[in-house]
């Protein structure tokens, strides 16, 4: 359980993160993206973007290990129903007040299988995850472990809540739900 | 916390309510004027946004993105057309970017005044808003003279701007600078000097900075709890790269950060003073270039079909950061899921924090200190749970409430 | 017994305002807070906008009415004493524009509740918001005379109701 509270003062290389990382997850992760992301008139490099995916056994192991480096500050999850499996994607940024031009931004994909879906809560490590988790919940259908209100966020009280709005399966919305203006 | 035969009330505000922008429901547990706990339920304006994109291609989607809130609706398409270069690997003209950083500054201009003077009209300071609102129409012309629109401006697309900054509008900007140079001290001073506008900010509503870290507080809340995060300044884009930005956090002006409601005020008001400085920069900045990387929209419709990948746009919206996934499929012309998140999402999570030990009468005031994004409570309902008894005390009598305060503070 | 329609000939012509969001953008409802603001100043045509419905005689929506709106718009509505005009300002109220196909809208309002003005514009400008308080002023009179011709015409159910 990381103990951090604070954000820390002095950033690290965005390679040296990577390298840290994939080290210790060897084949259970994997870097997908590693994007500079330039500005400016002259077009020099910012700040960095790494996108990796990990296997959900280990996906608690890996935050604790961003908990080393820095508090995660957590963006949002996004996903999306991928077939077999739905996809998550959290959101976070490391250094986020350490030193100027130093954030880097952490994407962390996890793929979640149909038959199973459950993900291990965030919540007492970062409270800030509530809805977020709660709107992953109500639509697409992703269950959270350790999550204290799993009351719906978006959608109305009389909702069906069967229905999971992003799905592209059969429980995704039908025909008969989605209405056309005009 | 109430024992037995003491009850707590629980008392919804919204989801209509005068004094907010965005339709959403709170639920406070009160003990007589003393707020206990309160719970926040959201979902009043969900529109399903993302699911919409789905049948659109990138280009239809900036329209919509730019309708996700009217307030800071450029933050949204800058943020997303962010995230779409990322994916097809577009290079955006300097140029473009000056003019992105200068229409983002203008934005937080109107957007900052206007939060100023909803704050002194739910604490009943009537002349105050007006005088906010009579400011913030300076800008307000800048943009319509500038992008044809009030709101909703129609200014970006993937690639770059759509409008250039001609010498009238160099002319119009630079005059509205010394405009708020020469204007804005006066509502800073009547505001910040006024003892009863002070004495009901101060202490209000308070986050403190280990609360705001926690609950991933975002932009102004965030840096009214003292800490130094701005992501012009920790992640620098567009035009942003070429600046040298620091957070304004309280702190720095008056030794210590609260992270009230008072701090909140400060630090949107003296975020003015800093995105003028901005807007002279980026006009004295401003490269020669074209506008767009591709001009001929089915040649960039046809680069935008052949891009794979995620994209990831993340920028300091007035409310704090705006954070924007987009994926597209290769061979695929719409975009294939698309994720927002706009910062009062963020800043809605620690709201239950800022509520505790607070007045009743200081609730409207606390739910609009973070910016949420217009529109307006109605009516609440006080349930007792002890009698089922129901009474009703509506919007215009907790306005009253919140402003009686105002009163009673004049008096003493 | 002074009949209650009686009372409508002393209604006064300055028209009070009830605003809602159904689920817009704020962008329309920031243009008509700065209706109200000293630049377009509506006041001085003695509308203001009110807290609570029960003293509208006009009601302000935006937006295309969320699933969880829909019952409180109805509420609204049925809240504003008669004669009453509803007025949706911005094309998604009008129209859906571009929300026009999602699981969790049942707009455009006149799909809801009955609408007198639509005023058109993404948003529109204070100047129409203005225009379109002028026309309701008319469909207000309009209402007022077909009331009070009503109750003229039959005398004899009011005068029951009242003794």
């Amino acid at each position: 359980m990381p103990c951090r509270k604070d954000y820390v003062k002095e950033s690290k290389d965005p390679h040296e993160v990577v390298a840290c990382i994939t080290e210790k997850f060897e084949k259970d992760v994997s870097i997908d993206i590693f994007r500079e992301q330039k500005a400016g008139i002259k077009n020099e490099t910012q700040f960095y973007e790494v996108w990796l995916t990990i296997t959900r056994e280990r996906f608690l192991e890996l935050i604790d290990q961003l908990f080393e480096f820095d508090f995660l500050h957590f963006h949002i999850t996004s996903g999306n129903d991928d077939g077999d499996v739905v996809t998550l994607y959290y959101h976070f940024s490391l250094f986020r007040v350490a030193e100027q031009g130093k954030r880097l931004g952490m994407t962390v994909g996890v793929a979640v299988p149909k038959e199973d879906l459950v993900m291990p809560s965030l919540f007492d490590r970062i409270p800030g995850i509530e809805y977020s988790e709660r709107e992953i919940r109500e639509m697409l259908g992703v269950d959270f472990d350790g999550l204290p209100n799993k009351a719906l966020v978006f959608l109305p009280e009389d909702w069906d809540q069967t229905i999971k709005p992003w799905r592209r399966d059969e429980t995704g919305p039908g025909p008969e739900v989605v209405r056309e203006l005009s | 916390m109430a024992s037995e035969n003491v009850s707590t009330y629980k008392l919804p505000i919204g989801p209509v309510h005068v004094g907010l922008k965005e339709p959403i429901t709170a639920w406070l547990d009160i003990d007589g004027e003393k707020i206990v706990n309160a719970t926040i339920r959201p979902g009043a304006i969900h529109r399903g946004i993302e699911f919409m994109a789905r049948d659109r291609n990138p280009i239809q989607v900036i329209s919509l993105s730019e309708r996700i809130c009217g307030i800071c609706s450029f933050s949204h398409v800058t943020c997303f057309v962010r995230a779409v270069e990322n994916v097809a690997d577009i290079p955006v003209p300097s140029r473009a970017q000056y003019i992105r950083a200068l229409v983002l500054e203008l934005e937080r201009l109107h957007s900052h005044i206007l939060w100023a003077g909803v704050a002194c009209y739910s604490i009943g300071y009537d002349s105050a808003f007006h005088l906010g609102m009579l400011l913030r129409e300076k800008v307000m012309d800048v943009l319509e003279a500038f992008t044809g629109n009030r709101v909703n401006y129609g200014m970006g697309t993937v690639g770059g701007v759509r409008w250039d900054v001609t010498s009238e509008v160099d002319k119009t900007v630079r005059e509205m600078v010394s405009f708020y140079r020469n204007e804005f001290d006066a509502f800073y001073d009547v505001v910040t000097e006024d003892p009863i506008a002070k004495a009901r900010m101060r202490g209000v509503g308070v986050l403190t900075r280990e609360e705001a870290i926690r609950y991933c507080a975002l932009g102004p809340t965030a840096r009214a709890s003292g800490i130094r995060c701005d992501l012009r300044w920790s992640a620098p884009y567009e035009a942003y790269g070429d600046m040298d930005i620091k957070p304004i956090v309280p702190q720095d002006y008056y030794g210590k950060a609260y992270g009230d409601v008072f701090d909140r005020f400060l630090v949107r008001v003296l975020e003015v003073y800093q995105s003028l400085d901005i807007i002279e920069n980026v006009m004295d900045g401003l490269p020669e270039g074209p506008l767009m990387w591709e001009p001929k929209l089915p040649k960039l419709l046809a680069h935008l079909k052949k891009a794979d990948g995620m994209g990831w746009g993340a920028i300091e919206a007035p409310r704090g950061d705006d954070t924007h996934v987009v994926r597209l499929t290769g061979g695929q012309e719409n975009v294939t899921w698309w994720k927002v998140r706009a910062p009062t999402y963020a800043n809605a999570v620690s709201w239950p924090l800022m509520f505790r030990n607070n007045e009743l009468a200081d609730a409207p005031l606390i739910i609009n200190s973070v910016d949420p994004c217009i529109s307006c409570m109605e009516r609440m309902l006080i349930t007792d749970r002890s009698s089922d008894a129901k009474q009703v005390v509506s919007k215009a009598e907790l306005l009253e409430k919140c402003r009686e305060k105002t009163r009673r503070l004049m008096q003493s | 017994m002074m009949k209650l329609e009686k009372y409508l000939e002393v209604l006064p012509k300055s028209l009070w305002v009830f605003a809602c969001n159904s689920g817009s953008c704020n962008g329309c409802d920031i243009e008509i807070v700065a209706t109200i603001s000293p630049r377009y100043d509506i006041e001085r045509f003695g509308m203001k906008l009110v807290g609570t419905p029960k003293h509208a005689d006009v009601l302000l929506v935006t937006g295309p009415v969320t699933r969880f709106m829909k019952p409180k718009l109805e509420r609204i509505y049925a809240q504003i004493p008669d004669p009453k005009v509803v007025m949706v300002i911005g094309n998604c109220g009008c129209s859906g524009d571009v929300f026009y196909k999602s699981y969790n809208l049942v707009g455009p309002v006149d799909n809801v509740i009955p609408v007198d003005v639509y005023v058109h514009g993404c948003p529109p400008r204070p100047e129409a918001i203005i225009e379109g308080a002028a026309k309701a002023v008319l469909k207000l009179e309009e209402m007022k005379k077909q009331l009070l011709q009503g109750a003229a015409e039959a005398p004899a159910v009011v005068k029951a109701g009242a003794e």
